[in-house]
């Protein structure tokens, strides 16, 4: 363990991140979720915290893919534009509830030439970050592409999404508002989270990963929870008889034909 | 760390490795920082190209692709790739097949080994330092029926050329592009390729992570400072991972249960003619088969290293067929792989032949067999089997045999069986060799006798004789039950090409630990007392004599103790100190006479 480097001091997570608009996010609670609070406390995260959460990062050419990656794992800002070869990668270590856990960012080419291999990269994500460029509409509009396509190679109600709009600074407030209103409707329709964010100034980039993180956290924790519950589960009724545990399962099934 | 949960030690240990080497770390990690990157420096630490060879109708096998396109292979090296990337003769390997060869890089030329594999040229056991002459070949072949296409079959090969003897590591790696590559071909293997141009260099000792087509690969380099037989990555528990990781137990070991199943009567056999150098042939009826059966007879004596050459995979078109099978001269010491039919004609008057069945019928448990005699061997349809003359010098192991016997009959996991043989060989080998080391040590000069004002003083010769004589008290049997000519092995071995490599190391190593401890004994001299009585001719050629010792140091990355060379640097700007100031100003200049010369 010793030649481990504790993880960074701005990795640490001690309280939720907040959404950035309420309007359009994944939940609104103002602490984890009480169940994780405890299961950290009482170090019963499971091999959550030797857990490596997968995400994906994909959008047009151009929006600032990288550059956003990049703001948040290495703090700098390169203005000239490479294009990415089919993926970068990038892997992220922080501390959540004193647990540490591990992002692994995967950065897909937006080029169409590497479409045709997007589907290996985007096998297993837990969450789909999904960028557009808040001064090119027509980005916003290939998004639900984008989301279909990474959805085709993941199961869409354990995935979660965040619609994220790059190159703030670039813009004027008039012409964002014009834009924001669009993008929270787009991020309601796909069932994600909003966000907006200058990878040049660095405005809101710590802020959003936080949250992805903090988001992949939780639900890994949580059905690290369930499983271990239903396990338990489980035992008893092997122990006892199992006569209420059928019972359930064929008034599930009862349901189910209505 | 926090909160490391109690239960799951094999869990911590994998989390450990996860984040200890990831492509950023490795960026400012130990190597990098000398001089900057380039693109394809960090791929060629790995690959030296990655080449697709294609059946074209009117050229036969030919190279399609090479990539990266800056990569360069002479033309023979080209012909080589296309005959040893496709199956010879007519063996009928539908579907998807893996092998490997190795073949010998064409005169002339050198590529420079990439800087940044200096520490896995110190570090790394001696039987994987990657191979200055040689370069391997790893295949992913692919040969399936296809109504669209004018010949009727799509037939493939996807092959990975490195210096890097990690078969088990690059078979997993093409698992991963391969099939992906024949489905979306180009940009896939470009994106492939700049995923492992982004991998940090291999490192003995160290966990890497390597992303590659979405999922992270979690290696360990062997080190020559491992314990040999302990296991050294932790194996995931988790299954719900395996898309975002894969964990490989080993980057070079094959499973030698399943490489000597079909011969496993015969494997105390097989080990003394490896360990004797012996020219050896395997006939199989596929590359795959012949590849992994060579890799295991290899690596059945490690952690001693396979000295002469062998080619897993070898076909009649190969640039050394001549050479090898001529008959006006003895059989070379090699050991090849063979499928094509020709070669039992060809090799007819080799000594020894291993000649391994179909592996579909590996299932059956074999029963008894002899060695088979060499004239009983036929052209075609001869029995699986070891064709041999060969008396071995050691009485035979029947425990292990009853041992194997047994997991078959039990249905043992090959994993284990192949754990219990790597054991046994790894124990027979060490019983071998430890006599040999213990001698070899007793060569080293006495500590007192090196002087700082004399040369470091010579190694004691080696003399069979005495090393016999040793034998009586300190020999083999101190560690292995095993009877038999155990004098008669070594006298045989102390002329083979494998002592003489194994040898030669030592000597090496023993030379330098001597350097190493004379230039020791040097800075521990009050030097400037010294000099006081000297002329000033005599000081000049002190600092020369001095700086030479500092660069043959650097150059040889002598063992010396951590602070032992800046001591020296120290010393040397002492000496310099006390000369006229116009002698000073030429010494002390960075290309200094004594450094343009050597």
């Amino acid at each position: 363990m010793s030649f481990l480097p504790p993880v960074r001091r701005d990795r640490i997570i001690p309280n939720l991140p907040q959404c950035y608009i309420k309007e359009a996010a994944l939940q609104c609670k103002d602490t984890f979720h009480s169940k994780v609070k405890r299961a950290c406390q009482d170090q019963r995260t499971g091999t959550v915290g030797f857990k490596i959460s997968k995400i994906i990062v994909v959008g047009d050419l151009a929006v600032g893919k990288t550059c956003l990656i990049n703001r948040f794992c290495k703090d700098t800002f390169d203005k000239n534009y490479k294009a990415t070869i089919g993926v970068d990668f990038e892997m992220e270590r922080f501390e959540v509830l004193g647990v540490p856990f591990s992002l692994q960012l995967w950065d897909t080419a937006g080029q169409e030439r590497f479409k045709c291999i997007a589907s290996t990269y985007y096998r297993g994500a837990q969450a789909i970050i999904i960028v557009f460029d808040v001064n090119d509409i027509a980005s916003l509009d290939h998004t639900k592409q984008w989301l279909l396509d990474a959805l085709k190679e993941n199961d869409p109600n354990n995935v979660l999404l965040f619609l994220v709009g790059t190159k703030k600074d670039l813009s004027s407030a008039a012409q964002y508002m014009r834009v924001e209103q669009d993008a929270i409707k787009m991020a309601k329709e796909m069932k994600a989270e909003y966000w907006v964010v200058s990878s040049l100034t660095g405005e809101n980039v710590n802020e959003f990963f936080f949250r992805v993180a903090s988001l992949t956290f939780e639900t890994c924790v949580l059905s690290e929870l369930e499983k271990s519950e239903s396990r338990r589960i489980g035992d008893v009724v092997r122990i006892n008889s199992n006569s209420h545990n059928l019972y359930e399962t064929k008034k599930n099934k009862a349901n189910c034909c209505k | 760390m926090a909160l490391p949960s109690p239960e799951k030690p094999a869990d911590l240990l994998l989390n450990e490795s996860d984040s200890s080497v990831s492509p950023v770390d490795a960026q400012n990690g130990p190597g990098h920082s000398e001089q900057p990157l380039l693109p394809w420096d960090r791929f060629s630490c790995w690959l030296h190209c990655v080449c697709v060879v294609g059946f074209d109708l009117e050229l036969g096998q030919a190279v399609e692709v090479i990539y990266p396109h800056s990569s360069k292979l002479s033309d023979k090296e080209k012909i080589s790739i296309c005959y040893l990337s496709f199956p010879d003769s007519n063996s009928g390997c539908l579907g998807d097949t893996q092998f490997c060869f190795r073949f010998r890089q064409a005169a002339g030329k050198k590529i420079p080994i990439c800087y940044a594999l200096d520490h896995l040229e110190r570090d790394a056991p001696i039987f994987l330092k990657s191979d200055p002459g040689h370069f391997y070949g790893y295949v992913y072949f692919r040969q399936v029926r296809d109504k669209t296409l004018k010949r009727g079959y799509f037939q493939k090969s996807l092959v990975m050329i490195s210096r890097l003897p990690y078969v088990n590591f690059f078979h997993s790696l093409l698992k991963l592009i391969a099939p992906e590559y024949f489905e979306k071909s180009e940009p896939c293997l470009e994106a492939a390729c700049n995923d492992i141009d982004r991998w940090p260099a291999p490192f003995p000792g160290k966990t890497l992570s390597l992303p590659i087509m979405g999922v992270v690969m979690k290696v360990r380099i062997p080190s020559c400072y491992d314990k040999p037989g302990t296991i050294q990555i932790a194996q995931s528990c988790q299954q719900d991972d395996a898309q975002v990781s894969v964990v490989l137990p080993t980057v070079h070991e094959v499973d030698l249960f399943r490489c000597f199943c079909p011969v496993f009567f015969h494997i105390q056999m097989l080990w003394e003619l490896v360990l004797l150098g012996e020219p050896l042939v395997v006939m199989a009826p596929s590359p795959s088969e012949s590849s992994e059966t060579v890799l295991g007879l290899v690596s059945c004596i490690s952690p001693l290293k396979y000295s002469s050459d062998f080619r897993p995979y070898f076909t009649i078109h190969d640039s050394e067929f001549k050479e090898y099978t001529t008959r006006t001269q003895a059989p070379p010491s090699v050991i090849l792989g063979v499928t094509n039919p020709f070669f039992a004609k060809t090799l007819q008057h080799w000594p020894h032949i291993i000649r391994i069945g179909d592996m579909k019928q590996a299932g059956d448990i074999p029963k008894q067999v002899k060695v088979k005699k060499l004239k009983n061997l036929k052209t075609l349809d001869s029995k699986p089997g070891v064709y041999s003359a060969y008396k071995p010098f050691l009485n035979k192991d029947e425990e292990i045999i009853k041992q194997l016997q047994k997991g078959l009959q039990q249905k043992r996991p090959s994993a284990a069986q192949n754990a219990i043989l790597r054991r046994y060989f790894l124990e027979l080998t060490q019983s071998f060799i430890i006599p040999l080391e213990r001698y070899v040590a007793s060569l080293m000069p006495l500590q007192k006798s090196i002087s700082p004002w004399k040369n470091p003083p010579q190694l004691k010769p080696f003399s069979q004789e005495e090393f016999m004589k040793t034998l009586e008290k300190t020999g083999p049997q101190l560690t292995s039950r095993l009877k038999g000519d155990w004098i008669g092995l070594y006298r045989h071995f102390l002329k083979s090409p494998n002592f003489d490599g194994w040898f030669r190391r030592r000597r090496k190593e023993m030379t330098q630990k001597l350097e190493a401890l004379h230039l020791e004994a040097l800075c521990d001299e009050d030097l400037q007392l010294r000099i006081q009585n000297h002329t000033e001719v005599e000081t000049v050629d002190l600092v020369l004599k001095l700086k030479d010792k500092l660069m043959q140091a650097e150059r040889e990355r002598l063992p010396v103790k951590a602070d032992t060379l800046s001591r020296l640097r120290t010393h040397i700007e002492t000496v310099i100190g006390t000369l006229p100031e116009d002698l000073q100003g030429i010494l002390l200049k960075p290309g200094s006479p004594q450094e343009a010369t050597s």
